[in-house]
């Protein structure tokens, strides 16, 4: 059977450096192709070059035994080849139907009828999105559901899906892969880039890993498991190290000094008379599901939204009481927030990782002098690199330009540059490689260990279990209860944030 | 916290906040799990007197023990008890008068703790308006008359050591410091006060609950706390005209204030107040009393706590200590006295 896509030798390269090199890669029709590596292993890369985002070095791709060579995405498109990107391509000023609809626009348009006809193709798929929303209230889950509604609306043979699941809940994960289902019957081809290794294991027909940029292994998805993946994505087993470490009550850090006090916070309905202390030396678990009020309350603490004005509650940091109208009084005083979305809030994508670090003690008013020094962004630049081992193609990269794992230890260190007492990492191995995902773990061990506070908020219950010394569980805007790691179950957990 | 936030409080109201019941006081059930050592009406302070441990309950003095032998009947409710290293006994009552050993010191007026440590006797003296048995009284009036004395075993004169305290509700001798560890009920907090008289500073602050007796312990101390703070007690404790009416007109066994023990009436609708979810009887706020007893380090800060939830039994605990590596309360509220293995709390 001859396939849909073929890539030959397909080799790309960034200033000499190669991304993707000497790739061969066959897609086949009706087939679910889950594409696997760390960050920068050259996932992205790869597909990228599929869907015409960026051109090849050297190699050939075949579409339906055709040569080709996409210029652009347009060109992609219209071959019937369409990419959902990580990060929305969409017109955040335009609403949710006119971006399915764009690029499709007749000489008179009736907002009407682009409304009716969006809303009836979203309620196809299973999307509950109003198609009359604009793109700009969404929150990313919806974001990422519009993108995919709008690759389905074009009738591509080929989607790429890169992360499609990584802003998704369960219930809209469900939606998706049975989306991906109806596709596959109706012949169409998908590539599935995930750091999820389960949803590929379970959903894809064959799995493809790539390492360092070069194919390590191919093959029917039936014939991997999870520590086979693991072992052929960064060449040594590594689950057990991160999830399945045993908690025994000796093994849990001890209590430091009270270093935040939270009293009766609350911001409208989304954190209501929330109440919890967190103490140096330890690593304090916060797991909820969306819309439990966790990021809100912490984003509160730090100064980035601010507390009801009337009858707010306290926030007592370091024995005093505060109330930071902006980030920068929070962050002089050391409270660091590591944001779980980095894209929009982590980095100057366009500044270069010694920029990105220098930007942190700039912010808490450590740098040496009032002028910006040049060796001094040198100098906390490579110690960072090197204690956070970012791996860029130069010192000078773009932060745009390195891969999501790498960025997420920028947006960490631009962060601990800053000195802190108190840090919040929010979701931060969110859409981060199990490679990348274990030395964030060390390093934030590694931060409690040397007698800060460590708050780490996410939504991964093994994550929780592992890291915490002990665990707070948020529900409906306040923290209900608290549960040491020693007698934690997924289970317990999960009950406790629901009921 | 600017400088203007004080001003803006005026308008927008100070924030009545309560704080958590979190880290070492993180709640469980470690109480009313524990064991039976006896029921007793109103057990209430808890002494060792040669090797045994002993406590008050109404005006008498018992031993706890399989006879449970009356020690000693006073002629009132007994308010506080003390022991010295040489077996004297002091009994606080609480008509304010005070026996120690065969004498009578006189000039008292709400004694609600008793230390005996180098002869000294050390006395809290809980209100300058009110008996000990009426401190819902004291707290819904927000009085601060509560004062801290010593008093010579020998000669029997005393002296005052610190004033202005909001109800001294606890004392324990803290000798390597030489000073006086003081709880303040209606402050929530434990403060210190040099044995030799003067400034009161605060030691551990912003208690959830209200702070009744301390003692010493190998390596630190063991605090009794015998009722939860609530929002609705402290929103009522902001509301003066509404305080006053509620004083005037409703039976003190109703006001909306701290208690011992559930009163189990229908009249109090919001006691007990609970959700069973998925077969779990989920214990929720407010609950005006409550059982808890925390394990200080020599720092004064919580390092372990045993609770009885708003479900449980054993409220109203005013008095703890250690014993054999275990830890005693008398729940007065609960009409109990219970151990409880010093490992068995939140730590």
């Amino acid at each position: 059977m001859q396939p849909v896509i073929e890539m030959r030798k397909m080799t790309k390269a960034y200033r000499g450096v190669p991304a993707v090199k000497d790739v061969d890669f066959t897609l086949m029709k009706g087939e679910v192709h889950a594409l696997l590596g760390e960050n920068g292993a050259g996932k992205s890369t790869l597909t990228k070059i599929m869907a015409g985002v960026v051109e090849a070095t050297s190699g050939e791709m075949l579409h339906n035994g055709q040569k080709v060579a996409f210029a652009n995405p347009h060109e992609a498109l219209q071959n019937g080849i369409a990419m959902v990107f990580q990060e929305t391509s969409l017109v955040p000023s335009m609403t949710v139907a006119q971006n399915i609809y764009l690029g499709e626009e007749k000489f008179l348009n009736r907002l009407r009828g682009i409304y009716i006809a969006a809303q009836q193709f979203l309620q196809s798929l299973n999307f509950s999105v109003d198609p009359t929303a604009s793109v700009a209230t969404l929150g990313a889950a919806k974001r990422q559901m519009v993108e995919i509604a709008r690759a389905v609306h074009h009738r591509a043979d080929v989607i790429i899906f890169d992360e499609p699941t990584a802003t998704l809940t369960p219930e809209e994960k469900r939606h998706f892969f049975a989306l991906m289902r109806r596709l596959k019957a109706s012949g169409v081809s998908i590539v599935f880039i995930t750091h999820a290794l389960e949803e590929a294991l379970s959903h894809a027909d064959r799995i493809s890993i790539l390492r360092d940029g070069e194919l390590i292994e191919t093959g029917p998805a039936a014939e991997f498991d999870r520590n086979k993946v693991v072992r052929a994505m960064v060449g040594r087993a590594l689950t057990g190290e991160i999830y399945n470490r045993r908690r025994e009550a000796a093994d849990l850090r001890k209590r430091g000094r009270q270093i935040l006090s939270v009293r009766d916070v609350s911001m409208g309905s989304m954190v209501r008379n929330n109440s919890f202390s967190i103490f140096e030396g330890q690593i304090t678990g916060i797991f909820g599901l969306v819309g439990s009020g966790r990021t809100e309350t912490f984003k509160i603490v730090s100064g980035i939204y601010k507390r009801d004005f009337l009858r707010g509650g306290e926030i007592e940091f370091d024995g005093r009481p505060v109330r930071y109208n902006v980030p920068v009084g929070a962050v002089r005083d050391g409270i660091v927030y590591v944001t779980e979305d980095r894209k929009l809030e982590g980095f100057f994508e366009t500044m270069s990782i010694a920029e990105n670090f220098y930007s942190g003690p700039l912010a808490a008013d450590l740098t040496r002098s009032s002028v910006v020094s040049f060796a001094e962004m040198r100098e906390i630049a490579a110690d960072w690199s090197k204690r956070l081992d970012v791996k860029a193609i130069t010192d000078n990269a773009r932060v745009v330009e390195l891969s999501g794992g790498n960025q997420q230890k920028v947006v960490i260190g631009k962060g601990l540059a800053q000195r802190p007492k108190l840090v919040i990492f929010d979701e931060p191995t969110r859409g981060v490689d199990v490679g990348a995902i274990a030395e964030i773990h060390r390093f934030i061990n590694q931060l409690a260990d040397e007698g800060l506070a460590v708050v780490v908020i996410s939504s991964y219950l093994p994550e929780v279990m592992n890291l915490s010394d002990r665990i707070l569980v948020c529900r409906q805007g306040r923290v209900v209860e608290e549960i040491s790691p020693v007698e934690a179950t997924e289970e317990k957990i999960m009950f406790a944030a629901v009921h | 916290m600017s400088l203007l936030d004080p001003v803006l409080d005026l308008f927008r109201g100070k924030a009545v906040t309560i704080p958590p019941m979190d880290g070492a006081l993180r709640p469980n059930t470690a109480l009313d799990d524990g064991e039976v050592v006896t029921a007793a009406l109103a057990p209430d302070n808890l002494a060792m007197l040669n090797g045994a441990p002993i406590y008050s309950s109404h005006r008498e003095i018992r031993r706890i023990g399989h006879d449970h032998a009356v020690l000693e009947t006073c002629p009132a409710d007994v308010s506080a008890i003390a022991v010295g290293d040489d077996g004297t006994l002091a009994i606080g009552l609480d008509d304010g008068s005070l026996k120690l050993g065969g004498s009578m010191i006189e000039g008292f007026n709400c004694i609600t703790a008793l230390a005996l440590h180098g002869g000294k006797l050390y006395v809290t003296n809980g209100s300058d308006h009110f008996r000990p048995s009426q401190w819902v009284s004291d707290l819904m009036h927000r009085n601060s008359a509560g004062s801290l004395w010593e008093v010579d075993v020998t000669s029997g004169q005393r002296r005052k050591l610190a004033g202005g305290l909001a109800f001294a509700n606890g004392i324990a001798v803290d000798a390597a410091n030489q000073r006086l560890i003081v709880s303040e009920s209606w402050r929530h907090r434990l403060s210190s006060v040099p044995t030799s008289g003067g400034g009161v500073t605060e030691v551990l602050g912003r208690l959830p609950a209200y702070p009744a007796r301390i003692v010493a312990r190998p390596g630190g101390f063991v605090l009794a706390l015998f009722a939860p703070l609530n929002r609705l007690v402290e929103f009522v404790l902001q509301e003066p005209q509404y305080r006053a009416d509620m004083m005037r007109e409703i039976d003190s066994r109703y006001w909306i204030a701290p208690t011992l023990s559930p009163p189990d009436s229908f009249l109090e609708p919001l006691q007990n107040g609970g959700v069973r979810s998925m077969g779990v009887h989920k214990p929720w706020s407010p609950t005006r009393s409550y059982g808890l007893v925390a394990t200080l380090d020599a720092r004064l800060q919580p390092v372990a706590s045993y609770h009885s939830r708003a479900n449980g039994r054993f409220h109203g605990v005013t008095s703890a200590m250690a014993v054999d590596g275990a830890i005693l309360a008398a729940a007065k509220g609960g009409n109990h006295i219970i151990r409880v293995q010093a490992g068995e709390g939140t730590s």
